[in-house]
């Protein structure tokens, strides 16, 4: 390098006394954030994942409506995080099935979910074998709001708010940078899109390696929650008295607590998909150690697709304690929907 | 069971000799009381060196590490700005006298003192600003002798005349002297919270051309406060200890 001081190297492994920082090229001359706003916000391919919440000064707002900094003009410090982060900032789709070690539909002796409560068991195996400390989930409020908790230990996962799918937004990402620093292992649970985004996070900044299992969920959209609320009782459906939501076979479905439920054809939905999702072509959370859904098992199995060493070994862990149930799983019922979803979410656009 | 108790029996020898008892016993106390109190403020007590009294504080010994006012159980201690670099000062209004900050103090520039017996004349002056704590406060001294307790079989004072010094240097206790160095550069998002943060002004960015920034931390600046450590959000800092530095010392200096 130049100047006076020479990057001087002690040793590479330890310490360096120069460091350089590469930030990301700008499409355009503004602050990062500017530029960010201009390539994946203000063009509506924003997927809502929140990894741009990384901002050091905390000023990009990953809340219940489009991601955004109030006043970036004069507060954001122009470091370049949120564009190093972003998985959408140069974009280029995946799809399809993934690359996979084990198939199977599993149910959970233990836990009571959205369909095998998969999801939930492989958490709670991951904090008995240490692999993490804490697991992120979605929990919900009294009016089905979505909320981030943190889960230490298996017994909080008996509560039935904190399993079971919510279709809306979750500020995930912003609560694992509020933890990151005092914790060794994360668990993460996240649609596609947020999959994407801690994997590009890790690839970025090795500090974020400490995210050591990821559980994608299989999906075609999300939905902001204000907007699936209103839109829900403008169509006769109560979101804020549900006891679960489901989409099942081209339905959305809200269970009350009476036992009774209200029904509305997804196409419906369609017109509040938000824009980022329509263009998102990853049904099966290809980037996830483990991916789990509904669509490809029978009623009350949840279909599993194992990436990668640490999920296989957690899967080995369950099956060794036998805490779940395995049965078939219908590939192609899964391959459909990959395709499915790729032929709805066309991109680039036009 | 009731026990009745019978009075003793009037003892001509008895009593003569219980009379004369007393009677030396009073006059022993005449003579050489056995009190044990100090006669204060003719007469002070002898107390440890570390006696955690008024703190007195050494502006040159101080960086700016804020562990003292960060470790105050009653928040007593406020950070100063004095020559764009910040200070401590101690409210007494809330100080409890604990010298957490001074154990804590890294560079011993908080020191304990033996004063003890302070007036303020006023709340407003019970807080106390850096430069008020450098110098020891004019004490008006009416003792001329120094009493020490003796504890070790039955209490025994022992006075001397001498007059005891109040502020005692104490050997400073043996630290590691740390610098701060990137450990994990490839964490770093350049945030610049590392630069904004350090007192000495040791860590410094370039900006190499458009894209790239250059970091350097200035290891003879660095004072080890490792304010740098605790901002940076990705663990990119990480505390080294400056002579294990010059073992491995294979860099050029400046
Ligand atoms: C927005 C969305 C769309 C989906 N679409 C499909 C689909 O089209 N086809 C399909 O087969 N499956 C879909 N799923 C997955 C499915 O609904 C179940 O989540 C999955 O089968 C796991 O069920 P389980 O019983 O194993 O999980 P459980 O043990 O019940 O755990 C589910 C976990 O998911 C987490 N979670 C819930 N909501 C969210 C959220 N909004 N964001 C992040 N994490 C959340 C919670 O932490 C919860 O604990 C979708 C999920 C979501 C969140």
């Amino acid at each position: 390098m130049r100047g006076d001081k020479q990057i001087v190297v002690l040793d590479p492994k330890k310490y360096k006394y120069n460091w350089k920082v590469e930030r990301p090229e700008r499409v355009e001359r503004s602050k990062y954030f500017g530029n960010l706003k201009t390539v994946v916000i203000d063009s509506g391919i924003c997927s809502h994942c929140g990894t741009c919440a990384i901002c050091p000064v905390k000023g990009i707002i990953v809340e219940d409506k489009p991601v955004d900094f109030p006043n970036w003009k004069r507060l954001c410090i122009d470091c370049g995080a949120c564009i190093r982060v972003c998985p959408r900032y140069t974009y280029t789709p995946i799809s399809g099935i993934g690359d996979y070690i084990e198939v199977f539909a599993g149910k959970s002796k233990r836990f009571v979910g959205q369909d095998g409560a998969m999801v939930s068991e492989f958490m709670a195996s991951a904090l008995e074998m240490g692999v993490i400390d804490v697991a992120l989930f979605v929990s919900r409020d009294d009016e089905f709001r979505p909320y981030v908790v943190h889960v230490k230990y298996k017994e909080q996962l008996k509560d039935t708010r904190i399993t079971g799918t919510k279709y809306s937004f979750a500020p995930v990402m912003p609560e694992l940078y509020e933890i990151a620093r005092y914790v060794d292992g994360i668990g993460i649970i996240g649609t596609p899109c947020m999959v994407s985004g801690v994997r590009k996070l890790q690839k970025e900044i090795p500090f974020y390696e400490k995210i050591k299992f990821t559980i994608g969920l299989f999906c075609t959209e999300n939905f902001y929650y204000w907007q699936l609320k209103e839109f829900l009782a403008e169509k006769g459906g109560d979101l804020t008295k549900a006891t679960k939501t489901d989409i099942k076979k081209g339905e959305f479905i809200i269970d009350y607590a009476d036992g009774s439920s209200f029904r509305i054809s997804v196409k419906e939905l369609e017109e509040i998909v938000p824009s980022g999702c329509k263009v998102c072509q990853d049904f099966s959370a290809i980037e996830a150690d483990v991916s789990i859904g509904s669509v490809g098992s029978k009623d009350g199995f949840s279909s599993v697709i194992i990436r990668s060493k640490i999920g296989k070994e957690v899967y080995d862990y369950m099956n060794e304690k036998g805490y779940i149930e395995t049965d078939e799983v219908k590939m192609s019922v899964i391959q459909r929907l990959c395709e499915y979803k790729v032929k709805i979410h066309p991109y680039p656009r036009y | 069971m009731a026990k009745s108790v019978k009075s003793p029996k009037m003892n001509l020898i008895r009593s003569v000799f219980g009379h004369l008892n007393a009677i030396i016993e009073v006059t022993k106390e005449v003579v050489m009381p056995s009190t044990i109190t100090i006669h204060y403020p003719r007469e002070r007590r002898k107390l440890p060196d570390n006696f955690r009294g008024l703190i007195l504080f050494d502006k040159n010994a101080c960086i700016n590490c804020f562990r003292c006012s960060h470790i105050c159980p009653a928040n007593a201690i406020q950070m100063y700005i004095r020559e764009n670099k910040y200070y401590p000062g101690i409210d007494y209004t809330k100080c409890i006298l604990c010298h957490f900050c001074v154990d804590s103090c890294p560079t011993s520039a908080l020191k304990p003192s033996k004063i003890h017996d302070v007036v303020f004349k006023s709340l407003d002056n019970m807080v106390v600003k850096p430069e008020d704590m450098i110098n020891e406060p004019k004490v008006l001294r009416e003792d001329y002798i120094t009493v020490e307790y003796d504890f070790d079989e039955d209490l025994i004072m022992r006075r001397s005349k001498v007059k005891e010094k109040l502020v005692v240097e104490i050997d400073k206790p043996v630290r590691p002297d740390f610098v701060a160095g990137a450990a994990n550069p490839e964490n770093c998002i350049a945030c610049r919270f590392c630069v904004n943060s350090c007192p000495q002004n040791a860590i410094s960015f370039k900006l190499e051309d458009q894209q790239t920034m250059v970091f350097s931390i200035d290891i003879d600046k660095c004072t080890g406060c490792l304010i740098c450590i605790r901002k940076c959000p990705t663990e990119t800092l990480k505390a080294f200890r400056r002579d294990k530095i010059e073992l491995e010392g294979n860099y050029e200096r400046r």
